[in-house]
C-alpha cells in the first residue's frame, strides 16, 4: 500500500472516530468532575487507610497496634466496604463526565506528545486500578472469586497503585479543581430535556447513599431490614453468621471427637487439656463482635478461659506472643498469632460457649479464639494447638 | 500552591511506584492481575460508556424533554446499584454448607428498590410535565 493510500485510510478512520466536540458537554467537564472528585478522592483515601490498617492487623510486627476499643475493627472495616461501595456511582458519573476527552487526538509536537502520553498512562493506571479495586473488593465481600490471582496480595498491591494515582491526579488537576469551584453548580437546566448540574450531582450523591444503605446497612440497627442487597442478613447459629463452616473446613468429625485435647506448649513444657479441663478453669464472659474483612459484623456473648490463664500453665507470660492452630487441614487462616498486647487483655478468650450454649460446630466447637478489635479471619476456630512464642 | 502540588505529586508518584513494585512482586499471577486491570478499563471504555452514550442518544430521539431528566436520574441511581449488586444477584459465592452467606432474596430486593425508584421517577416526571403545561398555558404579558 502506498503512503498516499495509507494517509487516505488514516484520514477516513479519523473522520469516523468521534471527537471531544461531538459530545454534548452541557453537563460534562471539569465543573462536574471536580465536584464529584472531592468526594471520590477522600473515599479512595479512606478505603486505602482502613485497608492498610486491616493489612497491618493481619501482618503484625512492624508497629504497635491498638487492641481496643473492641468495636474498632468493626468500624474501620465497615467504613472500608461502605466507602468502596459509595465510590461506585461516584466513579461512574465522574468517568461519564470526562469521557469525551478519551477521543482527544494526540498533539504532534514531540514535547507535548510525550506529556500527552504520560497523562494517558497515568489516567489508564488511575481508571484501571480504581475499577480493579472496586470490582475485586465487591466480589470478595460476596465470597466470589472469578479469578486465579491471590486476592489479598493483589488487592493490597493495586491499592497502592490506586491511591498513588489518585494523589498524582489531584496534584495535576488542582488548578482546574480550584477554577471549577469558582461558582456554585447551575440550578437551572441549560436547556429543556437536560437536568441541571446541581440536580445531576444530587442524584449522584443519592445513588451513593442508596448503594451504601442497600448493601451495608446491616450494621446499623433499625436499617437492617432495608439492607436488601447485603451479603448476609446478619444472623446464623447462636445469632452470628458463619464465614467458613465445619463441613467446609473439613473438621466436622474432628470437632466432635470426644478424644479431643488442646495441646498447649510453652517454655516450661506441654500440657494437654480436655474440654472438661478447660471448663474447670476460671471462666470469663465477654461481649465481642466478630467483624469480618467482608464488612459484616455481629456481636455475641462468649464464655471461656482467658488466653493468659491457659498459657500461664506452661510458663507463658503477658509479654509473649501466642500462636494458635486450628485442626482444619488446610486454608490460609488455619493459624494465627496473637501479639502480646492482646495476650495481656483479660477479654482475649479461648471460647467454649456462645450465647450461653456450647459453641455451634460452625462457630468452632470445641474451642476457638475470640479477641477484641481484630479481623474475623484471625479468630481461629476448631483449635488444636496453642503455642507460646517468645516475642 | 506550586509547592503543594509538587509535594502532592511526589507523594502520589512514590505510592504509585511502590504499588507497581508490589505488583511486579506478585510473580506469575501478575499476568492475571493485568488482564483484570486492562479488562476493567475495556469494560468501561469499550462497553459501558458507549452503551450509556447510546442510551443518551436514544433518549434524545424518542423521549419528550420533560421526561428526560427523571429518566437520567433513574439511570444514575439504578445503574451503579445494579453493578454493585451483581455478586449477590448472581449468588456466585453461595456454598451449600453455609446457609448464613448470601441469605437474602436478592432478586426480590432489587425489584423492590427498582419499583420504588420507578415510582419516584414517575412522580418527578408528572410534576415536570405539569410545570411545563402551566408554563405553556400562562398568558404572556
Amino acid at each position: 500500500m502506498s503512503e498516499r493510500a495509507l494517509r487516505g485510510l488514516a484520514a477516513r478512520l479519523d473522520a469516523r472516530i468521534p471527537r471531544p466536540e461531538d459530545f454534548d458537554d452541557t453537563l460534562r467537564g471539569p465543573r462536574t468532575a471536580a465536584r464529584i472528585g472531592v468526594w471520590l478522592g477522600p473515599a479512595f483515601v479512606l478505603c486505602f487507610l482502613t485497608g492498610l490498617f486491616s493489612h497491618a492487623l493481619q501482618h503484625p510486627g512492624s508497629f504497635p497496634l491498638p487492641t481496643g476499643p473492641t468495636r474498632l475493627y468493626q468500624v474501620t472495616q465497615g467504613l472500608h466496604v461502605a466507602a468502596g461501595t459509595a465510590a461506585v456511582p461516584l466513579l461512574l458519573v465522574k468517568l461519564w463526565s470526562v469521557f469525551p476527552r478519551f477521543f482527544e487526538r494526540p498533539p504532534l509536537a514531540p514535547r507535548r506528545l510525550v506529556l500527552h502520553l504520560l497523562e494517558r498512562v497515568s489516567v489508564f493506571l488511575l481508571v484501571g486500578s480504581a475499577v480493579f479495586q472496586l470490582a475485586t473488593g465487591l466480589a470478595n465481600s460476596a465470597q466470589w472469586y472469578p479469578w486465579r490471582f491471590d486476592f489479598i496480595r493483589s488487592h493490597f498491591a493495586i491499592g497502592w497503585v490506586a491511591v498513588g494515582s489518585v494523589i498524582l491526579h489531584v496534584a495535576v488537576k488542582l488548578p482546574q479543581v480550584r477554577a471549577a469551584f469558582g461558582a456554585p453548580p447551575e440550578t437551572r437546566s441549560a436547556r429543556a430535556g437536560t437536568p441541571s448540574r446541581r440536580s445531576l450531582l444530587r442524584t449522584t450523591w443519592l445513588a451513593s447513599a442508596v448503594a451504601v444503605v442497600a448493601t451495608t446497612a446491616v450494621e446499623l440497627p433499625g436499617l437492617r431490614r432495608v439492607a436488601l442487597l447485603a451479603v448476609r442478613s446478619g444472623t446464623g447459629p447462636q445469632g452470628i453468621p458463619v464465614n467458613r463452616s465445619a463441613v467446609g473446613a473439613l473438621v466436622a468429625d474432628l470437632a466432635v471427637d470426644p478424644a479431643w485435647r488442646l495441646k498447649v506448649t510453652g517454655p516450661s513444657g506441654t500440657v494437654e487439656l480436655s474440654r472438661d479441663d478447660l471448663l474447670a478453669m476460671p471462666q470469663r464472659s465477654v461481649v465481642l463482635p466478630i467483624a469480618c474483612v467482608e464488612g459484616w459484623s455481629a456481636s455475641g456473648t462468649w464464655g471461656g478461659v482467658a488466653v493468659r490463664d491457659v498459657v500461664a500453665l506452661v510458663g507463658g507470660t503477658t509479654s509473649d506472643d501466642v500462636t494458635v492452630r486450628s485442626m482444619q487441614p488446610r486454608g490460609a487462616y488455619r493459624e494465627s498469632t496473637l501479639p502480646s498486647a492482646w495476650v495481656a487483655r483479660t477479654d482475649s478468650l479461648l471460647a467454649l460457649s456462645l450465647a450461653g450454649e456450647p459453641l455451634d460446630p460452625d462457630h468452632g466447637y470445641p474451642c476457638r479464639l475470640i479477641t477484641s478489635a481484630r479481623p474475623g479471619v484471625l479468630q481461629t476456630k476448631w483449635l488444636g494447638e496453642v503455642e507460646v512464642v517468645r516475642a | 500552591m506550586r509547592a503543594a502540588r509538587l509535594a502532592l505529586g511526589a507523594l502520589g508518584l512514590a505510592a504509585l511506584a511502590w504499588g507497581l513494585l508490589l505488583v511486579a512482586d506478585l510473580g506469575p499471577q501478575v499476568v492475571d492481575v493485568l488482564v483484570w486491570v486492562v479488562g476493567g478499563v475495556l469494560a468501561h471504555d469499550a462497553v459501558l460508556a458507549p452503551v450509556v452514550v447510546g442510551l443518551g442518544a436514544l433518549l434524545a430521539l424518542v423521549v419528550p424533554p420533560w421526561l428526560r431528566p427523571p429518566l437520567v436520574g433513574l439511570l444514575v441511581v439504578l445503574g451503579p446499584l445494579t453493578l454493585v449488586a451483581v455478586p449477590v444477584l448472581g449468588r456466585f459465592g453461595a456454598r451449600p454448607d453455609n446457609p448464613t452467606l448470601l441469605d437474602r432474596p436478592y432478586t426480590t430486593g432489587w425489584l423492590v428498590i427498582a419499583a420504588v425508584a420507578v415510582l419516584l421517577t414517575v412522580v418527578a416526571a408528572l410534576r415536570a410535565r405539569r410545570a411545563q403545561l402551566v408554563d405553556e398555558t400562562e398568558p404572556r404579558p
